[in-house]
């Protein structure tokens, strides 16, 4: 393996991590011991064949699932693990707003205007004064291209300007760590495109990502890692170059093959 | 039939008797639907609680209503209930506990399956924003749940309408009751029940038809 495998020491300086994480629905176990710990500023792109537990773990980082065994740290913090204790919750609830998630399926609330969407959270959450919320969202939907829809329905916009709109929320929270889902596996080819375009700008502005992916060009030019799953656990990781163009795994070579033309 | 000779005049001469039946019919219609509404709200808190026994509670209630008929659950309140509490129960008051009650149970299927038409992404994506729980169900699931619950009550309205008339059974004067002291005044039941289920189509048949087309439009969103 390229570089050593995150160790319990590493977690604990991390940004966000999870430490020897399972996890079974009923008596299927999806994820099996992942250690992986996420650092500042990094763009770590989950890749590998669909059903490996990429979404899963995502999942258990953004809180929505509960880990089987394990635990999930923030800053050094336990935030989620089995025992669900009141200390633990205490934590998720005040350290987990710090986490943002971009969802395959936008999941805008359609009841909401655009710039509803994106007030909603720092206003009844984060307290943010409305006044405050609303330039900070109008700037925000500047720098996802989208200053002119601010007062429109999610119905009415593409699946693209949806998606944009979706970041521009997650920013509003100001996350240190931000968690796409598949954020491009729902859109046509054309419309990949403008989001991949802004994710590739947060991730110059220093944004930490975590991004589960199909997109191999993505995570080669813009991811600072790749991780790469299998059968539920992290087969191999490493820097992008040496990933695609040395893959030590038989599993990851096997894998990178269906991409080539 | 040959032969009979209608009389419509005996209504225009009797409107005043049978609209004060149609006031009656149209009140009683309302308030249930309030009260309807309040119950099957009741029900559906019981039936989506944490706690087993109060799901217990909603859900055997809810199939005691819809498997037993109305118009038994009427006779019931009207004659037992007073005698199992030793309380008067008028004749008005009854039906109109028999049907909120009946209604409840649909109403709280309604807003059941309102909630459940929220996907789970909305909720989740409220979640990671750090929203609470009691932030998301106000702000995020009963607003969409509210507008998908419309149309179900507004024809739970129509059902009540013409349930209302099971009320002649116990004497409440509604339209149906009404018509049936008419008919058996004057002798005329073909022009007076023709007549009162004009009356029940005119009002219900245009109410119908708006629901299937709000319907429709929720459907395309
Ligand atoms: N809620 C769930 N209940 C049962 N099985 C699940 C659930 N979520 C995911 N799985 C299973 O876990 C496995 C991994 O899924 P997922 O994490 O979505 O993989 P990936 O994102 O790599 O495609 C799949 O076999 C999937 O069927």
């Amino acid at each position: 393996m390229s570089t050593e495998l995150a160790t319990p020491a590493a977690t604990k300086t991390a940004l966000i991590a999870a430490e020897a994480l399972s996890k079974s629905f009923g008596d299927v176990q999806v994820l099996s011991g992942i250690d992986l710990a996420i650092h500042p500023q990094e763009v770590v792109c989950m890749i590998g064949p669909s059903g490996s537990g990429k979404t899963t773990l995502l999942r258990c980082l953004a809180l929505l699932e509960t880990p089987s065994l394990g635990c999930v740290r923030m800053e050094g913090q336990i935030i989620s693990q089995p025992d669900q204790t009141r200390a633990v919750k205490k934590a998720a609830q005040s350290m987990g707003r710090d986490i943002g998630m971009v969802f395959q399926h936008f999941n805008l609330w359609p009841h909401m205007t655009v710039l509803q969407n994106i007030i909603e959270a720092p206003v009844r959450v984060r307290k943010t004064p409305r006044a405050k919320a609303v330039a900070e969202a109008e700037s925000l939907l500047e720098k996802v291209g989208l200053s002119d829809k601010r007062d429109v329905y999610p119905a009415r916009l593409s699946g693209g300007q949806q998606q944009r709109v979706a970041i521009a929320r997650a920013l509003a929270m100001r996350p240190k760590v931000l968690l796409f889902d598949e954020a491009t596996s729902a859109l046509d080819p054309e419309l990949k495109r403008e989001v991949l375009l802004v994710m590739r700008a947060l991730a110059g502005e220093g944004m930490t990502m975590v991004v589960v992916t199909h997109e191999m060009g993505f995570a080669r030019n813009v991811g600072t890692r790749i991780v790469f799953m299998d059968e539920g656990a992290i087969v191999e990781e490493g820097a992008p170059r040496a990933f695609f163009e040395t893959p030590q795994t038989d599993r990851a070579k096997r894998f990178l093959r269906q991409f080539e033309d | 039939m040959g032969g009979y000779r209608f009389r419509w005049d005996v209504i225009p001469a009797n409107l005043e008797f049978l609209l004060s039946g149609l006031q009656q019919t149209l009140y009683i219609s309302s308030i249930t639907l309030v009260l309807a509404m309040i119950g099957g709200m009741i029900i559906a808190l019981l039936d989506m609680s944490r706690f087993l026994p109060f799901r217990m509670i909603g859900v055997a209630w809810g199939e005691l209503i819809r498997n037993t008929p109305i118009l038994v659950q009427l006779l019931w309140i009207y004659y037992v209930l007073p005698m199992a509490l030793g309380i008067n129960i008028n004749a008005w008051t009854a039906l109109v506990i028999g049907l909120s009650v009946y209604s409840s149970a649909f109403i709280a299927e309604a807003y059941r399956a309102g909630i459940q038409a929220v996907p789970v992404g909305h909720r989740e994506a409220a979640r990671v924003l750090g929203m609470s729980s009691t932030q998301t169900l106000f702000r995020i699931v009963l607003p969409q749940a509210v507008r998908m619950t419309l149309p179900p009550l507004a024809a739970n309205f129509v059902q009540l309408i013409k349930f209302s008339s099971l009320g002649a059974v116990i004497s409440v004067g509604e339209i149906t009751r009404r018509g049936m002291e008419l008919s058996a005044s004057i002798f005329r039941p073909l022009e007076v029940f023709t007549f009162i289920a004009i009356v029940y189509f005119v009002i219900c048949w245009p109410l119908a038809m708006a629901i299937r087309a709000w319907e429709r439009r929720l459907a395309r969103r």
